[in-house]
This record gives C-alpha cells, sequence and structure tokens, in this order.
C-alpha cells in the first residue's frame, strides 16, 4: 500500500501523534470560540482581501458542532458541516489502515461525483462573496434560521 | 482439434492431448494484464483499490490552501476514473499527484500560519492580546 512514511518512522506512532495533535485541537476548539478568540490564527486570503473562501466560518462551525449548536454551525459554514461526518470517516479510516493495514469499507466513487463536488467547493466560495440576495445567505454567519 | 505439438487428433473439448499430453484449452492470462475491476457502484472491501487521498483533499481545499487543494481534488477524480476503466498505473500516477498537492496545500497552509504567528509576535498583527 502507497505510504509517505520513512521506515524509520513507526506508523503507530505517527498515528498516535496525529491524533493527539487533533484532539489538542479539538479540545482548544471546544473552549475558545474562533469567532472572539485570537488563539487561532485568521485566514490570509479573508485577512488580505476580505472575500470568503469556501471554508470561511468552517472552524466556527466545527466550536458550534463541539457545543451542539447545528443551526448555527449550518449558518457559518453549511458546506463544512454537510461533508464533516465523510472526512471523519476517511479519516478513521486512514489510520486504521496506518495502524492495522486495513482501513473501513467504502463506496466507490465515480471520477464523475468527485469532480462534481470540487466544482461544488468552487462554487460554493464564489457564490457566497456575491453580496447579493440569495447568495448573501451563504456567507459566514448569515443564514439563521428564524 | 489437432494438438498444436504432435498433430494427433483430440476432441474439441479435450483438455490435454491424449497422444503427448500437451495442453490443450487456453491458458488463463498471466498476471498484470489490465483487466477493469469491476467497481461501479461497489462498496470495496478495505485496502483493495489505489488511494485517491480524496478527504486529505477536501480538508486541503478547506483550510489550507484553496489553489493547491483544487489540484488535488481534481488528481483525486483521476485516479477513481483510471480504477474505473482499468488503467491501474495511470490510477497509480494520479495517486501520487494527489498526494504531492495535498503535501503542496498543507504546506503552505503551515507557511501561512508560520507567517502569521511571527507578525503577531514582532507586533505587525493584533494578535492574542488585543482581540478582546
Amino acid at each position: 500500500m502507497e505510504t509517505f512514511l520513512t521506515p524509520s518512522i513507526r506508523r503507530r506512532d505517527l498515528v498516535a501523534v496525529l491524533f493527539l495533535a487533533a484532539g489538542f485541537g479539538v479540545v482548544l476548539l471546544r473552549l475558545f470560540d474562533p469567532a472572539t478568540s485570537g488563539v487561532f490564527p485568521p485566514c490570509p486570503l479573508h485577512y488580505l482581501t476580505g472575500l470568503y473562501c469556501p471554508g470561511c466560518g468552517s472552524l466556527r462551525a466545527m466550536h458550534q458542532l463541539l457545543h451542539g449548536n447545528l443551526r448555527e454551525a449550518w449558518a457559518l459554514n453549511p458546506m463544512s458541516v454537510m461533508l464533516l461526518p465523510f472526512v471523519v470517516y476517511g479519516l478513521t479510516s486512514e489510520a486504521l489502515l496506518q495502524l492495522r493495514g486495513c482501513g473501513l469499507p467504502h463506496f466507490f466513487l465515480p471520477a464523475v461525483w468527485i469532480r462534481a463536488l470540487g466544482v461544488a467547493i468552487v462554487l460554493f466560495g464564489i457564490v457566497r462573496n456575491i453580496p447579493v440576495h440569495p447568495f448573501d445567505l451563504l456567507a459566514p454567519g448569515v443564514l439563521l434560521p428564524l | 482439434m489437432f494438438c498444436p505439438q504432435c498433430g494427433a487428433s483430440n476432441a474439441d473439448t479435450a483438455a490435454i492431448c491424449t497422444q503427448c499430453g500437451r495442453q490443450l484449452q487456453a491458458v488463463v492470462p498471466p498476471a498484470g494484464s489490465p483487466t477493469p475491476l469491476p467497481v461501479q457502484g461497489v462498496v470495496l472491501p478495505p485496502g483493495t483499490t489505489v488511494p485517491n487521498y480524496l478527504v486529505f483533499a477536501i480538508l486541503a481545499t478547506v483550510f489550507c490552501c484553496l489553489p493547491a487543494g483544487i489540484p488535488a481534488i481534481v488528481f483525486a477524480a483521476q485516479v477513481n476514473g483510471k480504477v474505473q476503466i482499468g488503467d491501474i498505473a495511470g490510477a497509480q500516477a494520479a495517486s501520487n499527484n494527489a498526494k504531492m498537492w495535498c503535501w503542496i496545500s498543507f504546506g503552505v497552509g503551515l507557511a501561512a500560519i508560520g507567517v502569521w504567528v511571527l507578525l503577531v509576535m514582532i507586533g505587525v498583527v493584533s494578535g492574542i492580546h488585543n482581540n478582546r
């Protein structure tokens, strides 16, 4: 199986380190709100241009999810919320692949689906910057349900 | 059929020549020939296909660096596309490209964080202390 690990780095160690780093990040994200705290670095693109990239608001959305606020999370970055379960499943599968040589069963995605996802991500990044209703609903924090 | 080795006449369905024992039926193609994998719409047992790094490509695009994440997603799609038509070598090449772009995106994201930390430390950018 294709791997980037050199023989000197044991897979188990790398997975353990990454898991700890991720765990630390999750704890940090639970404690601090990226919206108000300066603990987290801002997105360079947004900082320099003011534009919303497809990931804008995703960190704040994760913070809201860690506090059980699905609606607020959805308002900040709906795409991240939708992709999160798949990403978590995929990362778990990767970790298991490195640890026991066998990941989780997965559905084979036809290439056209993956390309469609890429297009959707880019379109989301473009459309959410249009300050015209209803596109502005996709900007972080705007799509708040009544 | 006639045996290609000794010329003896055999039944058409005979497995070996009754005269010299030569195998008469078609041999299984050698390993490595490009046969399309039956992957369309199938749940695969884990570890049976070429890795497409799609999860990392998505993370790279959303969290690290969009301009580098998009090629990663494109190559991830290419991996699966090539597997669908049986081009395993091409799929492996696309897989390597996808992995490379994931690393590039991660590196750019990490460098951006590094630059931000540096700017905070030298006071150009308001960081933790001023953001209340």
